[in-house]
């Protein structure tokens, strides 16, 4: 059964589409890359996996479920900006997430946060803006999740930092869980991808394995991504 | 380990490579066991499914076993490990001639500006 | 889950809540002392010292009601509808749960404060004389109580059941009132904040043209008729006007409340 399954996907802002008829599935086991332009669709299929959007029309399941509290259980995600509230701190956001998801795994978020000096009675709000992303990217990645939803996740943070996510990704991997990756940075991830899908004005342009995309056309996905979004 | 990709081959023959390369050279010493699919992938900085599909390759080739409970190991087999050395030495000499021979360079000429250069970085090594 | 959600409301409002009664109950403890030994000083500091005393009183009197009815709107939009919504509208518990969970706590803190205002008022006014005076009045009520009738006692308490129900139902659904508009408003692409509050505006509008006509049309019909000609005993028409008062601010709360779960559940449009 695929992890996430959208057919006919359909969803728009005002009169702005943001999805036209969006057809992919992904398979357990995969690190997805979900390329494509600013704008072309990619938070909104995340958005819509996750439940923050109600599809205009056409159908999308997690693991077999709609959108809803019990698909949830299943979907680790990772919002592009700090939703974390800042007056608590990262020890009160461990009891909150252990509270409210059974899969949690404390000890290796505390691990994890013990790796990078993060001190746990710190506050939210006293720590630097690199440190939040840490902080949300430790939460979310400590969860036995078979759907990691990572929305730019690289966007805006240091190399060290940057590094230090992918490895996190790579060090997490279960055969049974899918991650997909949102980003317009692909040079970075290539490395880490299995696969990658180029949304392009809501639709689906593309959806190959990273070797094969290499092996067929002897170029980079990245170097393919400027050929086919070439301005 | 110093793991590096080109943007023009696939990442699973890069890895296959730069595997052998470490056997040879020695990293992964014959009869030693490889760290996990994990942690190889982890240090590499790609993905676990690649780095287990260059694995296999490398196991097809016989220049790594894998025991069912104790993991992958580099073969004790050091005549196989010379002719990989020999056979990455090849290509890196192959390598080296197309590009000699796109700068213009007979093959009389560049055995002289081998022959050469050695000796300077002979001799600047015994100043050294 | 409810549980876990009211539990963490709790903790992410009492932070700023039980400081601010702290506050009040000093200076009301303050304005006691004030009272009695400072403003009559013949020492000017001591006598301002005590007036400003009492002024701190009166603005932490104010600071609690305005921080009770503020966390109630602030909670709902900044927790839910702005960027902390994508931790918690992803959590696997239903909008049901979140909007109960809002409307618990904010309920609680409603009447926490005026729980919190009376006792600070008990404290100002405390002395020894008032305290005996206290105990006389239980005991007289005691006393009262034992000679009432078993059907006067069981209406007197129903009375202030229903009378505290009335208050609580009448916060909720005053609350829900605002956090419909702050759904609502929020699912718009732009000004959100600008529209929610056009949007509450709006509701209470049509909650004001919606209750004159329906006085209007009921006292028409047939129903209303037969109550003019009713002559029940004043207990019973306390009991069915404050029953009456129950039912519309529950039908009042259960419009709001389908509003804004319609709103959170389809029309949710986090930035």
């Amino acid at each position: 059964m695929p992890v996430l399954e959208c057919k006919e996907l359909c969803k728009s802002y005002g009169r702005t589409p943001a999805l036209d008829r969006l057809t992919v599935s992904i398979e357990p086991g995969r690190i997805v890359g979900l390329l494509g332009p600013n704008g072309s669709g990619k938070t909104t299929l995340i958005k819509l996996a996750s439940g923050l959007l109600t599809p205009d029309a056409g159908y999308i399941s997690v693991c077999g479920l709609p959108p809803g509290p019990e698909s949830r259980k299943n979907i680790s995600f990772l919002p592009e900006r700090t939703a974390i509230p800042t007056w608590m701190s990262a020890k009160q956001l461990l009891d909150f997430y252990g509270d409210f998801y059974a899969d949690f795994r404390r000890d290796a978020a505390e691990e994890m946060l013990a790796h990078l000096n993060i001190f746990p009675h710190q506050r939210i709000k006293q720590m630097s803006k690199g440190t939040r992303e840490k902080v949300q990217l430790i939460l979310v990645m400590s969860r036995a999740a078979k759907l990691y939803l990572l929305d730019e996740p690289i966007g805006g943070v240091d190399p060290a930092t940057r590094d230090y996510i992918l490895s996190t990704i790579i060090g997490n991997y279960n055969p049974e869980a899918a991650v997909v990756i949102s980003t317009h940075l692909i040079a970075d991830v290539e490395k880490v991808l299995d696969e990658v899908i180029f949304i392009h004005q809501g639709r689906l342009a593309l959806q190959s394995g990273v070797d094969e995309i290499r092996e067929e056309k002897g170029m980079s996905v990245d170097a393919l991504f400027r050929e086919v979004f070439k301005c | 380990m110093q793991w590096q990709f080109s943007n023009d081959a696939p990442i699973y023959t890069q890895l296959i490579q730069q595997i052998k390369v470490g056997i040879v050279a020695g990293v992964f010493p014959p009869g030693e066991r490889l760290p996990s699919v994990r942690d190889l992938a982890t240090e590499a900085g790609v993905n676990p499914n690649t780095m287990q599909r260059a694995l296999a390759e490398l196991e097809r080739d016989g220049l790594v076993y894998s025991q069912r409970t104790a993991g992958r190991f580099v073969t004790e087999d050091k005549t196989m490990i010379q002719q990989a050395k020999r056979s990455l030495a090849e290509r890196h000499i192959q390598v080296f001639l197309e590009a000699m021979s796109h700068l213009g360079f007979q093959r009389e000429e560049i055995l002289a500006l081998l022959e050469q250069e050695m000796k300077e970085e002979g001799e600047t090594h015994a100043s050294a | 889950m409810l549980r876990k959600l009211i539990k963490h409301e709790f903790h992410a409002t009492g932070r700023t809540m039980l400081p601010l009664y702290l506050i009040l109950l000093l200076t009301a403890a303050g304005s006691n002392i004030a009272g009695r030994w400072m403003l009559d000083s013949q020492i000017f500091a001591v006598s301002l010292l005590g007036g400003l005393i009492i002024f701190a009183f009166i603005i932490a009197i104010f600071a609690v009601f305005v921080e009770a009815f503020w966390l109630m709107i602030q909670r709902f939009y900044k927790n839910l509808l702005q960027d902390e919504g994508y931790l918690m509208m992803t959590l696997p518990v239903s909008v049901h749960q979140h909007v109960w969970a809002k409307l618990t706590v904010s309920a609680v803190w409603f009447l926490a404060t005026i729980s919190a205002v009376i006792l600070a008022s008990m404290i100002v006014a405390y002395d020894v004389h008032i305290f005996q005076e206290f105990f006389h009045l239980i005991g007289d009520i005691f006393r009262v109580l034992q000679k009432l009738k078993i059907s006067e006692a069981f209406n007197g308490t129903v009375i202030i059941i229903e009378g505290l129900a009335l208050i609580f139902l009448a916060l909720a659904a005053f609350s829900l009132q605002f956090y419909a508009a702050l759904a609502m408003g929020h699912s718009m692409a732009n000004h959100k904040m600008v529209w929610s509050v056009g949007c509450f505006f709006g509701f209470q509008f049509a909650v004001q043209f919606v209750g004159s006509l329906l006085l209007v049309s009921l006292s028409k019909m047939r129903l209303f008729r037969f109550l003019n000609n009713w002559d029940p005993e004043p207990i019973v028409a306390v009991h069915v006007g404050l029953l009456m008062a129950i039912g519309l601010v529950v039908i009042y709360g259960t419009i709001f409340y389908i509003v804004t779960i319609f709103f959170l559940k389809k029309r949710l449009n986090l930035e």
